[in-house]
């Protein structure tokens, strides 16, 4: 009952966090970073068994997800980054910390897509991602900042 | 200065699924990272310094990838055709028939908690399932009824392990909450019938349910209210986690404050403790364990008898999940389940029941994703059983074990057809039993799911039927059919599902002797709605079930109406998000159930819910049920008295605080 109030309760909190969510400033237009991925996909295709490629791959999908989040190729990019994903985790030398960011990611992307239906359902998921991938890279410096975003649009929603 | 001459050709074409063009395809040469998107008409031009025979590669997510080898100056003005990619078997779920809850499978579609907090459920997963269609109101127990089978023909399960009694208890005519608190499980997967070969021992219904996973971080919060104080946290170790949880739950003050009907003699209370282990090896291999005690005490004065009830309830449970490669996953697990329960003057004054039962599951499980059109599942388990009566003049003692074998296979028929077949074998006392089941699925895209659902299920009579029949019932079993139709879009749900069950062997007493003679039908659509179109912030669901039942068992003497079942059920529920507040008013209506001394008047309740946030560590949460009071009716007894709840509003008014520093929007013990 405790945490199922709670979870209920940051519904309210996810819808203004779109708002707070600010991942588009200075960030090129959408063909530009459209064009970047699709060179990081031909780069992947060369290097099949490259995680580094996979995960630059899964990272431009996301960035321009987040900061597109109602374009076009938007759902192909979620698709393709979730694709990059399960390929990384297949794959016996990927990073755990890498993985567990960029399903926090993703998951983040959801919620600024519709605060209001994706934000309770997701938002503890992100939490949790981006503590697990710190809690296995304390240096991990993509899940640091992302958590920091996630964590200063719940706190500035919550103070309305 | 060396400068280096050489020569480009440019590729051009057009890239389509064949009608219309694919906008930002990845058009390539192969080896090298000499291309372009497409355009928004699916034209493209690039320039290679390749020469001779090069392949040309076209991507484009949900299309099999197209590739080309050909001279690089044959590769002018081509028409690229793109084929849509067949779905792949582990991509597919089916949801005919069931409401997937959490995020077992994919992105969740309905939450929990959407259920959870909306109406009168006052956090209870079993309450919450009731708003959903096929569910019936059955106000005097509230337990779950399915499409017009009985509250035992539902049966839960824990991370795949059966669970014997998943309900508190409480005295007659008082309705009980589920056992297990709703921030356990990450995944509810409440099947309403029509399910695989991996359940048995269900002739309706099935609620698996999954806890979760691995915590990343320690926890520690307390909650309290009017009826309940709860303390609980986890502590993290590396890739293990170990929590728990105390509740005690007592209506004494409750009691005191507001009046009620009944006259207790001792106010209803339950002292639980909850315990949970996890471990995550490497390749995500997981073991989980989960151990549970309730200790329920209340005493009423009913006429002559002070009523006097004491149960005590352990559930323990052990699984491990690990991956032995190439796509095979094997589980394995154990729980057992022990109950004590012992009332005084149960029926009357003076007289002593006493029963214990236990349940001992083991089962495993083997999962294989054979390819992209092909999964499989097999598994074997056992359910061992002991249980006594004492009711003086009665006496028994149970002993018996079912043994079950199932084996499923998924498959892609052709692109958008998929079909799941399964057959399932139990053996009970050298009686075998052969249960095939069916799914045929037709999955256009991903906003339409057609279904056809059929197969047998089977359960054994309950402890006190078989000890009479000295073990003659043996299995009763239901034939299902179900429809399923389901549109889902951005903003919106819609579900349609006519269904026809059809039972064999049930219970059924004639002069005096039981015997597996009774049968019944039942048959009925439930449609579900969810839309968030008005407003973003404003959900409304629609869950409506007819059901036409029909049964000659029990002490029948002709064919009737089950007494639990009422012809039309309508829930409708709004919430609304208002800045630090969420607010929740929800509709039950329920039309009069049948019973020998008469029809009850139809069943309405409307219900409100408040919930505030006042920091991100603490929450209040208030709700009211049956706002405006109405006495409902629930059944009538021998006698024609109605029965009803033993107070007609229900106040619930708690406060929740999450006591880790580094915690916040999180106050979940596990």
């Amino acid at each position: 009952m405790t945490s199922v109030t709670f979870k209920h309760f940051v519904a309210i909190v996810v819808l203004v966090f779109a708002g707070v969510m600010n991942l588009k400033a200075q960030q090129p237009s959408a063909d530009d970073m459209l064009n970047h991925i699709g060179m990081l996909k031909r780069l992947e295709a060369m290097q099949p068994d490259s995680i580094a490629s996979k995960y630059q791959l899964a990272l431009a999908s996301l960035n321009f997800a987040i900061s597109y989040p109602h374009a076009a190729q938007t759902e192909n990019m979620l698709a393709q980054a979730q694709q990059a994903i399960d390929q990384m985790a297949q794959m016996k030398d990927a990073d755990q910390s890498d993985l567990c960011t960029l399903r926090g990611f993703l998951l983040m992307v959801r919620i600024v897509q519709n605060p209001a239906q994706n934000g309770q359902k997701y938002y503890l998921d992100v939490l949790q991602a981006y503590e697990k991938a710190l809690k296995l890279n304390p240096l991990n410096t993509l899940a640091q900042e992302l958590q920091a975003k996630f964590v200063e649009g719940m706190k500035q929603a919550t103070a309305q | 200065m060396v400068c280096q001459m050489t020569a480009q050709t440019t590729i051009t074409g057009t890239v389509t699924d064949g009608h219309t063009p694919l906008p930002a395809a990845n058009v390539f040469i192969l080896g090298t990272i000499d291309g372009c998107l497409t355009d928004t008409l699916g034209r493209f031009s690039f320039k290679t310094t390749k020469t001779g025979q090069v392949t040309l590669k076209v991507t484009y997510m949900g299309y099999n990838d197209y590739t080309r080898t050909a001279d690089v100056d044959e590769l002018h003005n081509i028409d690229i055709r793109m084929q849509e990619r067949a779905t792949s078997i582990s991509e597919i779920v089916v949801t005919a028939s069931t409401f997937s809850f959490g995020k077992s499978e994919n992105f969740k579609t309905i939450d929990a908690l959407d259920v959870v907090m909306a109406g009168n459920s006052c956090g209870d997963v079993v309450a919450a399932l009731q708003s959903l269609p096929g569910t019936q109101k059955v106000g005097e127990d509230g337990k779950l009824y399915v499409r017009g089978g009985e509250s035992d023909e539902c049966q839960t399960f824990v991370n795949g392990m059966h669970v014997l009694v998943p309900y508190s208890t409480n005295t007659e005519d008082t309705a009980v909450r589920g056992r297990f608190s709703p921030f356990l499980f990450k995944g509810i997967n409440f099947s309403l019938g029509g399910y695989g070969g991996e359940y048995g021992q269900a002739l309706s219904a099935v609620l698996p349910m999954e806890t979760t996973d691995l915590a990343t971080s320690d926890k520690f919060g307390v909650s309290a209210s009017l009826v309940d104080w709860n303390i609980g946290g986890t502590k993290v170790f590396g890739n293990s986690a170990l929590s728990f949880n105390a509740a005690l739950t007592s209506m004494g003050l409750y009691d005191q404050l507001f009046t009620q009907r009944q006259d207790y003699t001792r106010p209803y209370r339950k002292l639980a403790g909850e315990m949970q282990y996890k471990k995550e090896y490497r390749r995500g291999d997981i073991l989980k364990s989960y151990v549970g005690y309730d200790l329920t005490s209340v005493g009423v004065h009913e006429g002559e008898r002070n009523i006097s009830l004491k149960e005590h309830n352990i559930y323990a449970n052990l699984t491990y999940k690990t991956s032995i490669g190439r796509g095979s996953t094997l589980f394995a697990g154990i729980a057992n389940s022990t109950v004590w329960n012992r009332i005084d003057d149960a029926v009357t004054a003076g007289d002593h029941y006493r029963n214990y039962r236990s349940e001992i599951h083991l089962k495993t499980e083997l999962h294989k994703v054979v390819n992209e059109r092909l999964k499989l599942q097999a598994g074997i388990e056992d359910y061992i059983r002991h249980s006594t009566l004492t009711f003086a003049p009665h006496h028994y003692h149970l002993s018996y074990n079912i043994f079950g074998a199932h084996a499923d296979a998924q498959l892609r028929l052709i692109p958008k057809l998929f079909l799941n077949l399964s057959t399932r074998t139990e053996m009970m006392r050298g009686s075998w039993l052969l249960m095939p089941r069916a799914t045929l699925s037709y999955i256009p895209n991903k906003q339409w799911q057609l279904s056809l659902v059929t197969g047998r299920y089977s359960q054994t009579a309950t402890d006190d039927n078989l000890a009479q029949s000295n073990y003659t019932l043996g299995q009763s079993t239901a034939d299902h059919a179900i429809l399923s139709i389901q549109y889902r879009s951005t903003s919106s749900l819609l579900r349609i599902e006519p269904y026809y069950k059809r039972y064999h062997h049930l219970p059924l007493m004639q002069q005096g002797i039981w015997s597996p003679d009774g049968y019944g039908t039942s048959r009925g659509v439930d449609v579900y709605v969810e839309d968030h179109s008005i407003s973003p912030r404003l959900t409304t669901t629609l869950a409506y079930s007819l059901n036409d039942s029909e049964r000659m068992y029990r002490d029948y003497t002709k064919p009737g109406i089950p007494d639990f079942a009422s012809r039309h059920n309508l829930r409708l529920s709004l919430k609304y998000s208002i800045g630090k507040c969420i607010v929740g008013i929800s509709e039950s209506y329920a039309t009069g159930r049948h019973f020998a001394q008469g029809t009850t008047p139809h069943y309405n309740s409307v219900d409100v819910n408040l919930t505030y946030l006042l920091s991100p560590k603490v929450i209040v949460y208030i709700s009211l049920n049956n706002v405006f009071g109405r006495t409902n009716i629930h059944r009538y007894d021998t006698d024609g008295k109605g029965i009803t709840s033993s107070r007609d509003r229900f106040l619930y008014i708690g406060i929740f605080v999450s006591l880790k520093n580094n915690k916040a929007y999180d106050i979940s013990n596990f």
